[in-house]
């Protein structure tokens, strides 16, 4: 058995477990994942903690049942966080070390490194990630390596993602009492960007929007950095409310419509099935038919809104027409119809639905995008615990 | 001031407060009101006076930016509370956009509903040169406070300045018709003629009334009445709106020349202009020192509401095609306890279908 790595995902629509394993010199791989509905979370958001435990103490019987299956069983003592929620927040954050004239080398770089990561997050705030962006050597700025290069002043631009301290802490708190340690929280739409997206993608510019339940995460790249990340809060969830407000149903019903027969662009569908039957709440009431023209209405008003505040946050920094290799849409709101073709209009960009390339083992799930935050949590997992001992991969981290 | 009247005047910012005094100039005696505002320097009003978010803002206003002013009316809104006892209908009238009046409106007309006090909201919208931001801002608070008000009136600048061109003037006038138009509501109910339409029976009017339309006019001369008629009927004011009328609320305002067969034109003119399925109230002013020869006109038209309202929804549901669901049906749904989720002022936890008044073809 090699390396094996755990994240979590407390979603507002499900929670998410899943498992990967590292064999040397071999790719990494999910072997084993399982999910189930949330309960105590709106928006990305814990509302009961007692709820969210009993969620994550449910998916954890249901990964091991799935384990047992297959033959296998580890019991699950930590893993990674997936974090999401409108919370989530990036901000510029720069350190810079003098040269003096002299050239630039790996101290100068390093020294510019330490700095940056020196500048306090404010207060209230957990940092999930720090990312390197560009260096700027006096007035030569979007430099992506000044190795060798004579200036006075090197200042490295950095992102700092971070989150609210006690959101994060709830989430914790929910994990301990199901048993299971968080080792580490991770930005979902940041994961997710590096279970989708290829190498070359980034450095010719991509957008990955992870569209959660209770949220909308972006991760925005320019230049081969990541240049700006951040969350909507508006999600699915918000077009199952849409739904269930226009029509007068319950939310289950809603979700209903949505998953298996609301289109995210109008007119689509042959005009014989220009009407959807909607059972009745109860035994009492009977079922009815509402206009299929109409509830796409309701879903294209939404989804249309949340990508023109995609375009028009990416637009007031500047980085919509560096996007240059496109957007990839992850997570469950990619399943929606048409999501696709209604995302290139509006964002007006080259559209795809992302299936992670950076771990094997989703490749027969008919909808991986979906699980693109978790593999991407995986992937970061790993790539931080290469260099420990096989031991401790095994034994120390993350298993108990 | 008339503390025992059951209506209050309630103006919401500079340029609430500035429709308020139009009114209170207008009517011409004491009438219930107050005002409310970010700006102490706006306090003339003395004991009228309720300031919002003093500890958040100092007295110095909201700069024009609507979420502080939301956030500073978060905060106090209570202090209105000692101007609303015994008050059974509040008329508001406000300015959306910007400051204090886009921001704090709402939380002014959400407090008044959460004492069971009905409202019937007068509301200006921006013109559209002051640019898609605050064109925006008031579009996004507009469906809350259709969602938390009983009756709502939203009137574009651009449409109330009657083709004035110098800016003061402009505003002046707006202002004036607006203020000119309240006032004659007032009349009507505090001033009743022999058609007598009370607080009560307009209370009853607003309660489910939804979001309307509103014009008013004066004319004078043998034909006064076809002429009032006419000129209510091409109003632009009454036109903006797509949506049905479901209820009418008129006014006669005149001297102690107003001929029964002047009330049957009026009455006659506008059921058959807006359909005679329409519920239909009318009431009269008689006001010689007033309105002698003259005669005025005021008509208020509901989308929703009125005497039909009960039987056209069913289970919550308006049968065939309807702009908006039924009230009550509107708002945040699941994400009543959760925190706001804003966009350029707007309400994004409220359905986009509603916030854009997207109209559904069931």
């Amino acid at each position: 058995m090699g390396s094996l790595y755990a994240a979590l995902e407390i979603g507002t629509t499900r929670t998410v477990l899943a498992i990967a394993e590292a064999e040397a010199g071999k790719r990494l791989r999910m072997v084993c994942h399982a999910e189930i509905p949330s309960s105590g979370v709106r928006k990305s958001q814990i509302l009961s903690i007692p709820d969210a435990t009993q969620s994550i103490r449910s998916v954890l019987r249901e990964i091991e049942k799935k384990q047992d299956s297959l033959g296998s069983r580890v019991t699950i003592g930590n893993a990674f966080l997936v974090v999401s929620g409108q919370h989530v927040l990036a901000t510029h954050a720069e350190g810079q070390t003098l040269v003096g004239g002299s050239r630039v080398g790996p101290a100068e770089m390093n020294e510019a490194a330490r700095l940056a990561r020196q500048i306090p997050i404010p207060k209230g705030r957990e940092l999930l990630d720090i990312v390197d962006q560009d260096y700027a050597l006096d007035n030569r700025g979007g430099l992506s390596d000044p190795k060798g290069m004579s200036g006075n002043v090197l200042k490295l631009n950095t992102l700092q993602i971070h989150a609210d301290a006690n959101r994060v802490q709830d989430a914790r708190s929910a994990a301990d009492g199901a048993h299971l340690e968080i080792c580490e929280p991770v930005f979902a739409a940041t994961c997710a960007a590096d279970a989708v997206l290829e190498e070359h993608e980034r450095k010719n510019g991509a957008l990955v929007l992870d569209l959660g339940g209770g949220s909308t995460g972006y991760a925005a790249y320019a230049n081969g950095y990541l240049a700006s990340a951040g969350v909507i809060g508006v999600g699915g969830d918000h077009v199952t409310n849409d739904i269930a407000a226009a029509f007068q149903t319950t939310n289950m019903q809603a979700e209903e419509l949505k998953t298996s027969t609301a289109s995210a662009e109008l007119g689509t569908y042959p005009a014989e099935s220009s009407r959807v039957r909607v059972g009745g709440v109860s035994t009492l009431m009977d079922s009815r038919t509402i206009s299929r023209r109409a509830l796409d209405t309701v879903v294209n008003a939404r989804m249309k809104e949340t990508f023109t505040i995609v375009r028009e946050t990416l637009e007031e920094q500047d980085l919509l027409h560096h996007m240059h290799a496109g957007c990839v849409l992850v997570g469950g709101g990619a399943n929606l119809r048409e999501v696709e073709s209604l995302a290139e209009k509006e964002l007006g960009l080259s559209v795809r639905r992302g299936k992670p390339v950076g771990i094997d083992g989703l490749e027969r799930e008919k909808d991986p995008w979906s699980y693109a935050a978790v593999a991407g949590a995986l992937i970061y997992a790993y790539r931080n615990d290469e260099g420990r001992s096989f031991l401790d991969g095994i034994l120390g981290r993350f298993f108990k | 001031m008339n503390g025992d009247s059951p209506m209050l005047l309630l103006g919401i910012g500079t340029a609430g407060t500035r429709i308020a005094r139009g009114v209170l100039r207008a009517f011409g005696e004491n009438l219930r009101y107050a005002v409310a505002d970010t700006d102490a320097s706006a306090s003339g009003d003395g004991d009228e006076f309720v300031l919002l978010g003093g500890d958040r803002l100092s007295g110095r206003g909201a700069g024009g930016d609507i979420v502080s002013a939301r956030l500073a009316a978060e905060d106090s809104i209570q202090n209105l509370d000692s101007k609303l006892e015994g008050v059974r209908l509040a008329v508001v009238v406000t300015c959306l956009g910007g400051g204090t009046g886009g921001g704090a409106t709402l939380e002014a007309v959400k407090r008044l509903s959460a004492l069971g006090i009905p409202s019937i909201v007068f509301a200006t919208l921006p013109f559209m040169f002051e640019g898609e931001d605050r064109q925006r801002n008031a579009r996004g608070v507009m469906s809350m406070i259709e969602d938390a008000a009983n009756a709502t009136f939203f009137l574009p600048l651009d449409k109330l300045v009657c083709g004035a061109d110098v800016m003061d003037e402009a505003m002046r006038r707006a202002t004036d018709t607006v203020a000119s138009g309240v006032t004659l509501f007032w009349r009507l109910v505090e001033k009743p003629g022999y058609i007598k339409l009370d607080a009560d029976r307009i209370r009853r009017l607003v309660q489910c009334a939804g979001r309307g339309r509103f014009a008013a006019v004066t004319t004078q001369g043998p034909d006064r009445a076809a002429e009032a008629v006419d000129a209510l009927v091409r109003s632009e004011m009454l036109a903006t709106a797509q949506a049905p009328v479901r209820s009418v609320l008129c006014g006669v305002l005149a001297g102690n020349d107003l001929r029964l067969s002047e009330i049957g034109t009026i009455a006659d003119g506008i059921q058959q202009a807006f359909g005679e399925h329409v519920s239909f109230d009318l009431g009269t002013v008689n006001d010689e020192a007033t309105f002698s020869g003259r005669l005025s006109v005021v008509a208020m038209l509901f989308e929703s509401g009125g005497r039909d309202a009960g039987a056209a929804s069913v289970g919550g549901v308006m049968s065939g095609r309807r702009q908006r669901p039924a009230k009550g049906t509107l708002g945040r749904g699941r994400f009543n306890n959760a925190e706001r989720t804003e966009w350029h002022g707007e309400d994004l936890d409220v359905p986009t279908f509603i916030r854009h008044s997207i109209t559904l073809d069931f």
